[in-house]
């Protein structure tokens, strides 16, 4: 270290002054990099944050004077019945999404990974396609599938026989919460596959070749050697989602807005049209639901943080 | 190992296959009802147009605004995606390469915000936005824009950087390069990739960005692309006009395939990178 440093040193004579500009220089360029990031970071995430506790104990309409309230929203919040209505949405929807998307990119990354099969980089490239459409794009092509009069649903059922005439299955209250999951999968599973395929591409061979010796089955090779293999990453993949599905409510905005009768409401698009809807605003009560959110997704990912960390160190 | 091929493989396979016709169909079947009249898209959803109508697609561009709101969106994205992405590097950089008095607090205040969900941050920053002022207008979303995001990109950036030997700056040094040109002219050329895979990140987040324009763009000639389509399709309940909605739609998915087309292994390869990190 001091043969390279001293160079450096002797690189300008009078060395002293040459550090001292570099050392002045090498402060500079610190602060030059950090301090716009960081004012930049603190004013529009930290303070924010900080600021939507105090904007939960206060009841205002974002004209008025703000009144504190204590926590009054919270007592309100725990008595509307539109509140649990939409947390059982939510569970609805995170308990189907989930499950559903991490089965399907398994089986898919399994079958491109293990089976050798042709054409294996395009089915990839296809399947990865959906990740990079927005919501709105996803959302309008569903909203199309699903129409009644030109939908492509009801016309693939009519080619079946099943003649459901102009059933429109985001409009009504019995299948509309349904017909959110299928986009949810569809615009989500091929994230998850690529980064399964990669994780199953670097389990040597060799571990399959005694149970392809023994005839065991794709099915237990893969929920018995592939899945325990891949365990740490599937974990986390069932993070990622349940927390993202949780808190999402873009597609349901743009499907549904919650509607028909509120049958698809979910706390963070319920939330955003107390504060930003046609309707009367409440920043009060809407922030209070946005603690309730924040309360649940970061008690949830405690919880599993810990939990998957004492899974981990039994291996 | 061969294994022989079976009539089972041959079924999974056409598991691969329905899922790619699941992806691949409703894209196809929105390109060929967009080149239809009205009245053929309400007669028969699954026929081919028999005359290819083009001009829906010059209907959707006045109609919606899209050039307009197009500039829009290439504003936005440009100038947010330049700025982050800048920022993002040069932090990085001081972060993982240089030390300094402090360096472990401004981590662990970056990383503080992989904890925050966000969701319950988005009233008090409409807030503070119109309090600055910067609401109803496309350089107040790009200024909250260019800040977001921050640990998620320099956790992928910092773990390139780190890979880089250390001897790059101490040879800038002899050299008498100053900190300024050993970034510039040293680490930056040496981080393309990783700093392309970035870019590409926020620029698919930025052009599919919709909640943020949404809440914050009032004025119709201020919309960018999604909230445009998103506005388009809202008024489909008053007028039935769907081939020129369906045409409006691929004119936004385009830059997506085309970009999706050129730098689809880019893409591909940075989403792991950035799970195994987050």
């Amino acid at each position: 270290m001091s043969e390279l440093s001293n160079p450096v040193a002797n690189a300008a004579v009078p060395g002293v002054n040459w550090n001292r500009k570099a050392k002045f220089q090498k402060r500079l360029f610190i602060l030059l990099a950090t301090v716009p990031m960081f004012a930049g970071y603190i004013v529009f995430t930290l303070y924010p944050n900080l600021l939507s506790v105090y904007y939960s104990l206060l009841n205002w309409d974002g004209i008025k004077e703000p009144v504190f309230v204590g926590l009054d929203n919270f007592g309100n919040l725990l008595k509307d019945e539109f509140v649990w209505r939409a947390l059982r949405h939510n569970l609805i929807l995170m308990g189907t999404v989930t499950p559903a998307v991490i089965l399907i990119s398994l089986i898919l990354a399994y079958l491109i990974a293990n089976k050798g099969y042709r054409f294996s980089s395009l089915f990839k490239v296809i399947f990865f396609f959906p990740n990079i459409l927005s919501t709105v794009a996803i959302s309008l092509l569903w909203a199309f599938v699903y129409d009644g009069s030109f939908g492509l649903l009801n016309a693939g059922l009519r080619l079946f026989g099943v003649d459901i005439g102009n059933y429109y299955w985001l409009g009504e209250t019995g299948t509309a919460i349904w017909a959110i999951i299928p986009p949810s999968v569809w615009g989500a599973a091929g994230f998850y596959f690529v980064i399964f395929v990669n994780a199953m591409s670097t389990i040597p061979k060799s571990l399959y070749e005694a149970a392809i010796l023994e005839g065991a089955s794709h099915r237990i090779r893969l929920f018995n050697i592939t899945v325990p293999l891949i365990m740490p990453i599937i974990r986390i993949a069932v993070l990622f989602l349940m927390l993202g599905v949780f808190k999402g409510f873009e597609n349901i905005l743009i499907l549904t807005n919650g509607g028909p009768s509120g049958s698809t409401e979910v706390l963070g698009l319920y939330m955003f049209n107390i504060a930003f809807g046609s309707g009367i605003h409440n920043y009060g009560y809407a922030s209070a639901i946005g603690m309730l959110l924040f309360i649940i997704l970061v008690a949830a990912k405690l919880t599993i943080d810990r939990f998957t960390a004492n899974r981990d160190s039994e291996f | 190992m061969q294994e022989r091929r079976t009539f089972v493989d041959a079924s999974w396979y056409v598991l691969l296959l329905i899922w790619s016709v699941s992806i691949l169909f409703p894209l196809l079947w929105v390109f060929y009802e967009s080149l239809k009249t009205n009245q053929e898209f309400f007669h028969d959803v699954w026929k081919l147009p028999t005359d290819l109508q083009w001009m829906n697609y010059g209907d959707a561009w006045t109609e919606y605004g899209i050039g307009s709101s197009m500039l829009n969106t290439v504003y936005y994205v440009g100038v947010s995606l330049i700025v982050g992405t800048f920022l993002t590097a040069i932090n990085a950089y001081v972060l993982t390469r240089l030390e300094f008095k402090g360096k472990k607090l401004l981590w662990g205040v970056i990383m503080l915000s992989l904890f925050l969900p966000g969701i319950n941050a988005l009233v008090p920053q409409y807030i503070l936005m119109r309090d600055l002022h910067l609401t109803n207008s496309l350089t107040g979303i790009v200024v909250l824009d260019s800040f977001s995001e921050i640990a998620f990109y320099l956790l992928m950036l910092s773990g390139f950087m780190q890979s880089l030997p250390k001897e790059l700056e101490e040879s800038g040094a002899i050299d008498g390069a100053s900190i300024f040109q050993i970034f510039f002219k040293i680490i930056l050329p040496l981080c393309t990739a990783g700093i392309v895979t970035v870019a590409i990140f926020k620029f698919l987040a930025l052009y599919n960005n919709f909640l943020g324009p949404f809440i914050y763009l009032g004025d119709p000639d201020k919309y960018t692309i999604g909230v445009a389509m998103y506005q388009a399709s809202q008024i489909m309940q008053y007028k039935a006009d769907w081939v020129t909605l369906f045409a409006g739609l691929m004119i936004t998915m385009i830059p997506l395939v085309l970009m999706y087309i050129f730098l689809q292994r880019n893409i591909m390869e940075g989403a792991t990178l950035g799970a195994v990190k987050g």
